[in-house]
């Protein structure tokens, strides 16, 4: 049977969330880097905008180098990255050695790619890696409230992503009938008022991204009150 | 096989530990560093005879030490019948005021052992040894055996060597044995404890809970996890990796905050069983080892079969004067130490340290004992595409259920410096997997 603590849940939880930072954001940094080659010098500040991430870099190359692989700084991609290690290392027995494996074999792209030339390929190791850490997760892993966590932490994530980003109107729609599908089979106590208005929110033309994005970070909040009851 | 092979086959196999996060975790100036653990690919051979022998010995030993730390918490025959000197009991910092009059579920004290052995030029056997409180090590050979099956499966196609994957098997069994109604957990301190891999593994590996103190809580009387959803699910046995002072802040060290409060209330009752029991400590030091072979004799009334390194207290006047004496040929070892730290050899040491410590030795007997350094077997290691010989020693695990079970494998510890008998990984050292074979000594392929 499978128990579980407050701690693993949230972790799982947030395993969900920092793998696919990881994963989208590689994705916008890919298409950005390549207009960036030979193209305006301040591409990156737009970027940062549509992150909405502190612009902390003084040129192109800082950027790169900063925004890429600085550990220490917290809007890296490589800062989500450990924190997506972080959450997997203590979770061995609930997600099994062969797929925590896939978490570290993108730690090891990544610190491949921090000393490459041409970044962008090992960037995409990280990114094989991650989707074969989900693969390898919903293949394996038995217990069903265990997937849903990592799978929930990922929608949240990426609805939270895609909103910042301005993604388009149907992707946010699709994301969100994924997430209502997956919530109810975690555990996890929600608001349902909360995302019955992200509902609504999402079928609005001019998506007010604001909102979208209280409304989701606000969703587990312990204080909820619930249409569900207690 | 040629050394291209070997090579590969290292170069496969390290690459596989590397994915599999296979790492023990050293703290140095203070900040904690992972690394990984070394494994070299000529294992350690074991043949069935030899086996045989070790077996018997170990769970001969392993069965004495129990009785006397039941003994020592209960009715302290072996004191009273002037074999061991109440001073060597009580004043180790392994003897437990607490644990007076408490028996464990089946009265077993030392479910998981691990009996540390060198084996001498001329094959005799020696325990160095023996470690009952947290003995760690097993998940390396398993998860090396895993790992070595894959990248050579022809190796053990053309050699009979017993498994050693069923090392989790074993130690669920020592679990339900003694569990007295609910779960199984595996406590650990957290992330940033040295075998935090190992911890994670077998629990991955037996299915039971890995679990921070925090996780768990002690009402009414009973051991409770407490599940996400608020539900508590009743616990009845622990085996804990984190070790007696910081169990319990009410019964032990107040400051900790990895333990449980009143756990060991709880355990004194009978109401969980906690893996390996509290107190054992005052039989795994390194003072009390010298009497092992004593408690043999006294609890079973056998022979030992497995030797002791020679070994002097220079509690005893006799001693003292032999170990000044013979300052040069002996190792010394400062009973409260682990992890090869306080182990010293008098050969190493210039006049001015040798003077320095023999006043200490003086002041503070009790606090040291002394060996003969004996001149244990080297086992070739595989480095630099070369094969080089190298200290090694042998953790020896036993597990308690029904009966006594030894495990047909073992960690085997070498040292990286030619110059070297310090084994340990904090030191530095590596490791590799300890083959018993099923046949005897057989030419065999590495
Ligand atoms: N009598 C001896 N002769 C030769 N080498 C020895 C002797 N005693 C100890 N050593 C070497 O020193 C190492 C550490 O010794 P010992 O096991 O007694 O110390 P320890 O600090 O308890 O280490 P650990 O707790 O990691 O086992 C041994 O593994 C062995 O390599
Ligand atoms: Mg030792």
């Amino acid at each position: 049977m499978a128990i579980l603590s407050v701690e693993h849940s949230d972790q799982l939880y947030w395993l969900g969330r920092y793998s696919e930072r990881v994963y989208t954001t590689i994705k916008e940094f890919a298409k950005r880097f390549d207009s960036m080659i030979e193209l305006r010098e301040h591409d990156y500040d737009e970027y940062c905008k549509a992150q909405d991430i502190p612009n902390i870099y003084s040129s192109k190359d800082d950027f790169i180098k900063r925004y890429c692989f600085d550990e220490s700084d917290p809007n890296s991609i490589h800062a989500n990255l450990i924190r997506a290690y972080d959450n997997a290392v203590v979770l061995r027995e609930e997600i099994g050695s062969e797929t925590l494996a896939y978490i570290q074999l993108a730690i090891y792209a990544m610190n491949k790619a921090k000393s490459s030339d041409a970044p962008l390929i090992q960037l995409q190791r990280v990114v094989d890696n991650i989707v074969a850490f989900w693969g390898m997760a919903d293949d394996s892993i038995d217990s069903e409230s265990v997937r849903s966590l990592i799978k929930l932490g990922k929608r949240v994530e990426r609805i939270d992503l895609y909103a910042r980003m301005n993604m388009g109107h149907s992707e946010l729609k699709r994301e969100l009938k994924r997430l209502n599908t997956r919530i109810g089979r975690t555990g996890l106590r929600y608001s349902s008022v909360k995302l019955a208005h992200l509902n609504y929110l999402a079928e609005m033309e001019n998506t007010p991204k604001d909102m979208i994005i209280e409304e989701i970070e606000s969703l587990f909040d312990e204080d909820i009150n619930t249409l569900d009851g207690k | 096989m040629n050394k291209e092979g070997m090579n590969s086959y290292s170069d496969t196999v390290n690459e596989l530990l590397a994915r599999y996060g296979v790492r023990f975790g050293i703290y140095k100036n203070g900040t904690f560093k992972e690394q990984l653990f070394p494994l070299d690919i000529i294992p350690r051979k074991i043949g069935q005879k030899e086996v045989e022998y070790l077996e018997k010995g170990l769970k001969q030993r392993v069965m004495a030490l129990n009785e006397f730390i039941k003994d020592i918490y209960g009715e302290k025959k072996i004191i009273r019948n002037n074999v061991i000197p109440e001073e060597f009991v009580y004043m180790g910092s392994g003897y437990l005021a607490q644990c007076e009059g408490v028996c464990p579920a089946k009265e077993i004290y030392t479910h998981i052992s691990g009996i540390d052995l060198v084996q001498a030029k001329d094959g005799q056997w020696f325990v160095l040894e023996d470690n009952l409180r947290i003995p760690s090590g097993a998940s390396y050979p398993m998860i090396a055996r895993d790992i070595c099956r894959k990248s050579s499966p022809a190796i053990f196609e053309k050699n009979a060597i017993y498994e050693n994957r069923n090392y989790a098997k074993m130690l669920r069994k020592a679990m339900d044995h003694v569990n007295v109604g609910g779960h199984t957990v595996i406590l650990t301190p957290g992330r940033y404890n040295a075998a935090y891999f190992e911890h994670s593994y077998l629990a991955e590996h037996t299915g039971a809970h890995l679990v921070t103190g925090n996780e768990l809580v002690v009402e009414n009387d009973h051991l409770y996890f407490v599940d996400y959803s608020g539900r508590k699910e009743k616990v009845g046995a622990v085996y804990r990796r984190i070790s007696d002072e910081y169990l319990d802040p009410m019964n032990f060290n107040s400051e900790s905050v990895i333990g449980i409060p009143h756990i060991y209330d709880i355990y004194r009752k009978g109401n969980v069983s906690l893996m390996n029991a509290p107190g054992n400590g005052v039989a795994d030091d390194k003072g009390i080892y010298y009497f092992v072979p004593e408690m043999i004799s006294y609890y079973l009334d056998e022979e030992p079969i497995l030797h002791n390194a020679p070994t002097y207290l220079p509690f005893y006047e006799k001693d003292m004067k032999y170990v000044i004496e013979n300052f040069d040929d002996l190792v010394l070892k400062d009973v409260a130490e682990a992890g090869g730290y306080g182990v010293v050899f008098g050969q190493g040491m210039t006049k001015d340290e040798k003077e320095r410590f023999i006043s200490m030795l003086k002041k503070e007997p009790r606090r040291f004992i002394a060996q003969e350094v004996i001149d244990f077997r080297d086992i070739d290691i595989f480095e630099d595409g070369e094969k080089v010989p190298r200290k090694a020693d042998l953790r020896a695990f036993v597990l308690m259920a029904e009966e006594p079970m030894v495990w047909k494998s073992g960690l085997t510890r070498f040292s990286r410096n030619p110059d070297s008998f310090i084994v340990n990984s904090s030191q530095g050292g590596g490791f590799k997997d300890t083959w018993v074979l099923e046949n005897d000594l057989s030419p065999t392929i590495l």
